[in-house]
């Protein structure tokens, strides 16, 4: 109830909330198999690995709060929490392990 | 921005080509695949157990780095979710107000809702509405 008074008198702009999460979408996916690439160039082996995979994570958050959301979340994402630090913290994992297996393979098979 | 962005990730590919590359020829060493010493702070189900000189590793590291500032920088600007951080900015950008065709854009993005009819005539659509409300009643 509360929120729909909250959305009543401060309306967001759909737009705008698809855009921002495409964007993030975008950059998460492309830098999950990045991680990938380098993971699997060290040669890390399971936990290691997907412990590799959440720290970069974890820094492109803080990259895109730092350069794309002007230290300002509110203003671009509807919940910075879900958006923004976890959301789509797994939607890169298979791409991650794809990079991964394959450099793995490339470089100490 | 968009050329440093660009510069940077050509600078972080050159790199991550280079630090795979030195990898694969490391791989081929006889004595890369001689097991590392365990870690002495790590357990052993957390120790990375990384086979590399450190340059390639640090090499590596740098590039995926450089490569995600790169990313981040180039990809399209995030847009404000607040209406009235939006529709300010809209009103505000000399894009939305020049004309780019006979007709379309032009003037004020919000003509639709600023120009309205000057005169409305309450009490005879009120009157309107009660014939209406009465005549559905029968």
């Amino acid at each position: 109830m509360l929120d729909e008074r909250e959305l009543a008198t401060r309306p967001i702009v759909q737009d705008s909330v698809q855009h921002n999460a495409r964007t993030v979408s975008n950059i998460r996916a492309l830098t999950a198999s990045l991680f990938g690439v380098a993971a699997g160039t060290l040669g890390l082996e399971s936990i290691p690995g997907f412990i590799f995979y959440a720290l970069g994570t974890a820094v492109v958050s803080v990259l895109i709060f730092a350069f794309k959301a002007e230290s300002e979340p509110k203003a671009y994402f509807y919940r910075p929490m879900a958006d923004l630090w976890a959301g789509d913290m797994f939607g890169g994992l298979m791409s991650f392990v794809l990079t991964w297996t394959l450099f793995y393979n490339l470089a100490k098979a | 921005m968009a050329v440093g962005a660009t510069a940077i990730n050509i600078l972080g590919f050159v790199f991550l080509s280079h630090a795979v590359y030195s990898a694969y020829e490391h791989s081929l060493l006889p004595s890369a695949s001689q097991p590392t010493p365990p870690s002495r702070l790590l357990p052993s189900f957390l120790d990375p157990r990384v086979n590399l000189p450190l340059d390639i590793t640090l090499e590596t590291l740098f590039s995926v780095l450089l490569l995600c500032v790169g990313v981040v920088l180039s990809s399209p600007e995030l847009k404000p979710i607040q209406w009235n951080v939006w529709a300010g900015r809209l009103e505000r950008s000399k894009e939305a107000r020049a004309t780019k065709e006979v007709g379309v854009g032009g003037g004020n993005p919000f003509a639709g809702v600023e120009e309205r009819p000057g005169f409305l005539d309450i009490r005879g659509q009120r009157k309107e509405f009660a014939r209406w409300v009465r005549e559905g009643e029968r």
